[in-house]
């Protein structure tokens, strides 16, 4: 069922003026209200906002609540805009309330080991902030020059260091949260352990935004790491790349990343960026593989030990990325192969986001190619592979017409979040459910557990208003 | 054929930080990597030596931790290598360690051509290459992009020059400072790795160059550095508010882009 939420009349209008200022308040240039009205899940996906509000602080964030409270306004928060599954498009119109101004580093405490920023933060920007005091902030989302650590934090952002620190919701500590009344709340901060409750507010993780307004964020911070390398491996075929991850993880050696590129992936991305990586014409994949060593001696024996399981395991060819010239030449490719895709097909669809077990991934993988090849398109694949984190990502057929192309992706996508599911994953490993991905969510949970999520849903946020229609649907 | 590549091992950083009070380079906490500009010098030896066989030499001057460096060219396909390292040498100028490095690539061997960067990153002089070749008394040329040939005991290269290229033929021995638009290095194997791993890199001090120690380090080095001076970039923010009188507030930004002479009078006929 869909709610009847309040229309956001002018006095409405005057009044969240005076909440957020009024040079805050944005109605009636389309231009600007257009851009907020979409994410990367494209424009296709997108809906208009009856107004835009970039906040400056958490009153104003509060302020706003309470009014939309009053008069059922929805509220759809919004970071970057650099989500692909639709989290921040405000599908029932309404308030789009953006974090993009509070965008401050608040304060790195070294001895907690923490940091508090607030959610409009570029999450390379912390990165580099934090590693000026020696740290590491373990997020490391692909889009990590775009993101904001908000949204990291509302999609439960993975990327290319969870097997080594695990996704967003880890480095969570503590969040400042507005819920849908406008109350403020503070939870976690600088303990690491208790036996009390969602301590941490680490239930906003991954939430999409539906539990409330992060306007604070305290993150975990990790010694940095010694000295790394890369390796970048290229492979004959995509199955013998597939099938080095699991020796390669179970050697010991202390791994950072582990990464995966298909043959069409790294051609579109190189073609993008005008370069190229070694062997490409004869490599059907490649996989990045980043090594932690404490010092020279320890990195030379781990990068030599994992060398030789790829070479054993049917390499083409293992090359050593040691100094930050040569390092970046790689991370490059991977780092924009989002854009690649775009620049080959503005219609690709970057939405697959899929998560099995390692044993599986040989599996998945087959099952995405044979369902691309089943329909005649086109497929690349890319991936977090030692995560079991994969997302095909597949181009429009040229005749296709653009509304039955988005329709068509998903349905593909569908089938292999079904396979997914049978192989005891799941189908959104880090980019939130949205509701892009929203349907095949609902599809593979219970009605017993749907209840207990709306349930929790519910106690935070009585009249649904915060980022409706999107995860758990309109209830 | 019988090359040899001068390498430099600099900070692994774009932002450099100067001592003001010595006026030298604040290398601790700064991870060190082989001069990028260096890898294209190291891709041309081996490039050429895979067309025309031979031996690539890879020499530095740096402190101990630079036989990294030399091991990345030698994992690049380079042969052997030279490390030119004594406390003697600390605070070289161009010339004093143009003349050690030419003393350092005549205790190396004998060779027809010899490679070098187009600077180093870090001093950004372009200095030692051309200087190393003097000494040497070969043939030297700056801004190489292309080797187009070498036969005969004579090499054809092109030069990137102001509006174009040029092409020169010059007998060996030669001395070459590449530009990075002449290749794309590559980037090393594992088996390159493991071999310069296990590849002894000979260590050549004063006592072994036989420079007078006159000639060396800070002694050496007529250049002295003064002082040295940050740039000073100051933004001073200044909100014209047009809320009131937008009229005033952009007669006001136009009064003050006249004082600082970023514009000047508009002319009657402009107007």
């Amino acid at each position: 069922m869909t709610r009847e939420y309040g229309k956001v009349t002018p006095e409405i209008v005057a009044e969240l003026r005076g909440a957020a200022g009024a040079r805050n308040v944005v109605t009636d240039d389309k231009d600007t209200m257009e851009n907020y009205s979409y994410d990367e899940a494209g424009q296709l996906f997108g809906h208009m906002p009856d107004v835009v509000i970039r906040v400056d602080n958490t009153e104003q964030v509060s302020a706003v609540m309470k009014i939309a409270s009053k008069y059922k306004i929805p509220v759809t928060p919004r970071g970057a805009g650099s989500g692909l599954a639709g989290s921040a498009v405000p599908v029932h119109g309404g308030i789009v309330l953006s974090l993009e101004k509070m965008n401050r580093i608040l304060e790195i405490d070294p001895v907690n080991r923490v940091a508090v920023v607030e959610p409009g933060v570029v999450t390379n920007e912390l990165c580099k902030a934090v590693a000026e005091k020696g740290f590491l902030y373990a997020g490391y989302p692909m889009s990590t020059e775009t993101s904001f650590i908000g949204g990291n934090v509302a999609t439960n952002a993975g990327g290319g260091k969870v097997i080594r620190y695990g996704s967003t919701r880890r480095h969570v500590m503590g969040l400042e949260v507005v819920l849908a009344s406008g109350t403020v709340r503070n939870m976690g901060g600088t303990i690491r352990t208790a036996t009390w409750g969602d301590h941490r507010g680490q239930r906003r993780a991954g939430s999409d935004g539906t539990l409330g307004i992060m306007t604070k964020i305290i993150v975990n911070l990790e010694p940095k790491p010694g000295k790394v390398v890369n390796l970048l491996t290229a492979f004959g075929t995509l199955d013998e790349a597939v099938d080095c991850v699991a020796k390669v993880i179970r050697s010991g050696v202390p791994i950072i990343s582990c990464e995966i590129l298909d043959r069409l992936s790294t051609a579109i991305t190189c073609r993008y960026l005008n370069t190229s990586l070694p062997y490409q014409d004869k490599a059907a994949a490649y996989l990045i593989i980043q090594i932690e060593g404490d010092t020279d001696e320890r990195l030379e024996d781990s990068y030599e030990k994992v060398g030789k399981i790829l070479m054993d395991g049917g390499a083409l060819e293992v090359f050593v990325a040691e100094s930050r010239t040569e390092s970046a030449a790689i991370w490059n490719v991977r780092q924009n192969l989002a854009e690649g895709a775009r620049n080959y097909d503005p219609y690709a669809s970057l939405s697959g986001d899929l998560v099995v077990p390692l044993s599986v991934v040989p599996e998945m993988v087959a099952e995405s190619q044979a369902a691309a090849k089943r329909r005649g398109i086109e497929m690349g694949l890319l991936g977090h592979i030692a995560d079991g984190n994969l997302h095909p990502i597949i181009f429009k057929p040229k005749d296709m017409e653009p509304h039955h192309w988005a329709e068509f992706a998903e349905e593909y996508f569908e089938e292999l979040v079904g396979v997914a599911v049978r192989l005891g994953g799941v189908g959104s490993g880090e980019h939130g459910v949205g509701f892009v991905k929203m349907p095949i969510f609902l599809g593979t949970k219970s009605d017993e557990e749907l209840a207990i999520l709306r349930g929790i849903k519910a106690s935070f946020d009585p009249d649904n208003i915060m980022n409706p229609g999107k995860v758990l649907g309109d209830f | 054929m019988r090359m040899a590549v001068l390498i430099k091992q600099v900070p692994a950083t774009e932002n450099i930080k100067i001592d003001e009070k010595t006026g030298t380079m604040i290398r601790e906490g700064v991870e060190a990597e082989l001069n990028p500009l260096d890898l294209h010098a190291v891709e041309e030896a081996v490039r050429l030596k895979e067309r025309l066989g031979g031996e690539i030499t890879v020499i530095s001057m740096g402190p101990p931790a630079a036989r990294r460096a030399i091991a990345s060219a030698i994992a690049m396909g380079c042969d052997r290598g030279f490390l030119i390292s004594d406390r003697k040498f600390a605070g070289s100028d161009t010339l004093a360690t143009s003349l050690t490095l030419a003393a350092g690539v005549r205790k190396a061997g004998e060779f027809d051509l010899i490679f070098a960067g187009e600077r180093a990153t870090d001093g950004e002089t372009g200095q030692v290459g051309p200087a190393v070749g003097r000494y040497l008394g070969a043939s030297v040329f700056t801004y190489v992009s292309k080797v187009a040939s070498v036969e005969g005991g004579r090499i054809v290269l092109e030069r990137a020059v102001e509006g174009g290229h040029e092409t020169v033929a010059a007998p060996l021995p030669a001395l070459l400072c590449v530009v990075k638009e002449i290749n794309t290095p590559r980037l090393c194997t594992l088996a390159g790795k493991m071999r310069a791993r296990r590849t002894e890199i000979p260590l050549l001090d004063a006592a072994s160059l036989g420079i007078p120690d006159a000639k060396l380090g800070l002694g050496g080095s007529p250049t002295k550095v003064v002082r040295v001076m940050y740039p000073q970039i100051t933004r001073n923010g200044k909100i014209f508010s047009a809320a009131d009188d937008p009229d005033g507030a952009v007669r006001a930004v136009f009064d003050l882009l006249r004082e600082h002479g970023a514009i000047e009078e508009a002319t009657s006929d402009a107007e």
